[in-house]
């Protein structure tokens, strides 16, 4: 039986640390790089502060990374005009699995040959010192996108160069980008990454946590997107972390939305307070659809809009934005600020009073969090003294099951299916323990649909194909 | 007749899955005992795994176009085996850049594969062909190769 606490936080971080920073691509970072800077950073590069002088509607962030120190900057000041309230710095994937020595080697020929060989930033290749000038005279949060399973000495860069939110986690940071990190080893790189974070926070100026609800994108059924921001919310206070955003991606119904977010937002202050972690402030991020994107630009165009719409209604703190070139490849920078315009238009004209509430959301937000609670319960109750160790377990044992993920511990014994509203519901549960009510009111919301349909699998190819 | 046995996986370093699930659960679906290696084979893993379950034919999939490097002598890791005569198939993104249906097609029947679908979302085709084929028996297949 895990109790989450503080017991769990790592010891002796400082020896640890110098570790991890000895690596010979740390070039010159010391333990104390980010503390003494961060303790200069303007008030308003902290995401706490952007988020405490919001007013009503979402705060908006786009995507973005690119090689090169001059197009990353030319990226960030059009992102920055365009009206976006975060900036978005996303790594390309050598440097996600930590092979720094090909993302130089690429950024180098990036450079020569005024083409792009890396899908994003390499930090790491950057170093600290340059990545500051990125932000000189920025006034707005800078958010590290990356989808990395070891991310010490990433988290450790990225705090020195002045950015002090760090999105990921050791469950939605692995299973939906890998296939065979160890799992195990994962949730304890990210209780460093966590302790770190802590570490560099003031009350004042906390580096913020968020974790990437989205997962696969694929069919994930909403209850297990709030058991995993519950665990990943849990695992970042046990080390120390005051300020954390727990996320999730656009279902494709409207309803479904409303409900996750009712429902998010409940559980996740509930588990935190009733484990004594009353002290970390969290907040809701909504991402825009994840799945395939049309490729017609003025479709792709609409769901941005209808999403943003989606995202004002249920309140959401932030919303992390797509644009039209998602199906066709990485957006120029100017299709980037389009996409801020597109989604800051809706913000500007619309107000959402409160939130939209019917019968039909009342019955999904209580389904969503019947499941959810047995889940996280019989996470807290499988064997294992700290909860990363029941985490683990939960895995193994398909406790928690998430559709498509490419990862060798996922048991992918549970398959979901839209019912006739759009609505993602689990057709079979799997080892997913989940009350046989529950499974019986999936089964009956399920059933409309079913009929007219037919094979699994091809209704299937259908709900993951839904807007393109 | 018993129930026949596919193999499938991708093939490469790709690790997207979605099609994979959608074929294991379709095949699963059709009546097909169903062993999926899931993603990062190698073509002797097809061949091993082929051996160590009594395959009657291995779908392999392959996003990126990494497909042509890593098929290019598929056959012959079966023949190696002992087992010559099963059924292969191929299907996904198979080839870097533009090239026609029926380039992409001899090209890997030359690698020795029985059906080829490149660029192709047409599984319930794909299960129809494979229904055919296996009706055909094994040592027409045997004589084939």
């Amino acid at each position: 039986m895990a109790i989450p606490s503080a017991h769990a936080r790592i010891d002796d971080i400082e020896k640890y640390r110098e570790r991890v920073i000895a690596h010979p691509w740390a070039q010159d970072l010391t333990r104390d790089s980010a503390r003494s800077y961060l303790g200069d950073l303007p008030r308003r590069r902290f995401p706490a502060v952007a988020y405490a002088e919001k007013g009503d509607a979402p705060l908006i962030q786009p995507r973005g990374g690119v090689p090169t120190f001059a197009d990353q900057q030319a990226l960030t000041r059009q992102l920055d005009e365009a009206g976006a309230d975060f900036i978005p710095l996303t790594i390309d994937s050598n440097t996600r699995h930590n092979r720094y020595d090909v993302a130089a080697e690429l950024l180098a020929r990036s450079e020569e040959e005024e083409k792009n060989y890396l899908n994003g930033y390499p930090l790491i290749a950057h170093g600290f010192r340059l990545t500051r000038d990125l932000y000189r005279d920025l006034d707005k949060p800078v958010s590290l996108r990356h989808g990395t399973p070891d991310a010490r000495l990433l988290a450790e860069v990225a705090l020195a160069s002045g950015i002090v939110e760090i999105e990921g986690g050791g469950i939605c940071y692995c299973l939906p980008y890998s296939e065979g990190f160890p799992l195990d080893r994962c949730l304890l790189y990210w209780q460093y990454v966590d302790r770190i974070c802590a570490l560099h926070s003031t009350d004042a100026a906390p580096v913020h946590r968020e974790s990437f609800g989205p997962l696969t994108a694929t069919m994930v059924p909403p209850s297990l997107v709030v058991v995993v921001q519950i665990l990943e919310a849990l695992l970042a206070a046990e080390q120390g972390v005051t300020s954390f955003a727990v996320s999730f991606a656009q279902t494709g119904s409207p309803s479904q939305d409303v409900a996750t977010a009712q429902v998010l937002r409940k559980l996740v202050r509930h588990y935190l307070d009733s484990f004594g972690f009353e002290a970390v402030n969290t907040f809701l991020v909504y991402h825009q659809w994840m799945g395939q994107f049309p490729t017609d630009r003025t479709c792709a165009a609409a769901l941005i809009t209808a999403s943003a719409q989606i995202g004002g209604m249920i309140g959401a703190d932030k919303i992390v934005v797509k644009t039209t070139d998602e199906a066709l490849g990485v957006p120029t920078a100017a299709i980037n600020a389009e996409a801020v315009r597109n989604v800051r238009y809706v913000f500007d004209r619309f107000r959402w009073a409160d939130q939209i509430g019917s019968s039909h959301v009342e019955v999904e937000a209580e389904l969503i969090e019947s499941e959810a609670r047995s889940v996280i319960e019989a996470i807290f109750d499988l064997p294992g003294e700290l909860l990363w160790e029941s985490v683990f377990r939960a895995f193994q044992q398909g406790v928690i099951d998430i559709p498509f993920s490419p990862h060798i511990d996922n048991a992918n014994q549970l398959i979901t299916m839209r019912d006739a509203n759009g609505s993602i519901r689990i057709k079979e549960s799997g080892n997913v323990p989940i009350q046989q009510a529950d499974r019986k009111r999936e089964r009956e919301l399920l059933a409309s649909r079913e009929k007219a349909s037919g094979k699994t699998f091809r209704s299937l190819l259908v709900d993951i194909n839904m807007m393109s | 007749m018993s129930v026949a046995r596919v193999v499938i996986g991708v093939i490469g370093d790709d690790i997207h899955v979605v099609g994979n699930r959608i074929i294991q659960l379709a095949l699963s679906e059709a009546g097909f005992e169903v062993f999926n290696l899931l993603t990062r084979n190698r073509p002797e893993h097809f061949a091993q795994a082929a051996l160590e379950v009594n395959a009657d034919a291995v779908f392999v999939s392959s996003l990126n176009g990494e497909g042509e490097f890593w098929c290019s002598d598929f056959r012959s890791h079966f023949v190696a085996l002992g087992i010559p005569s099963v059924l292969l198939y191929v299907g996904g993104n198979l080839v870097v850049g533009r090239r026609s249906q029926e380039d992409v097609a001899r090209l890997f029947a030359q690698f020795g594969f029985d059906r080829v679908y490149h660029q192709s979302a047409d599984i319930d085709g794909a299960i129809a062909d494979l229904l055919e084929d296996l009706s055909h028996g094994h040592s027409e297949r045997a004589r084939a190769h």
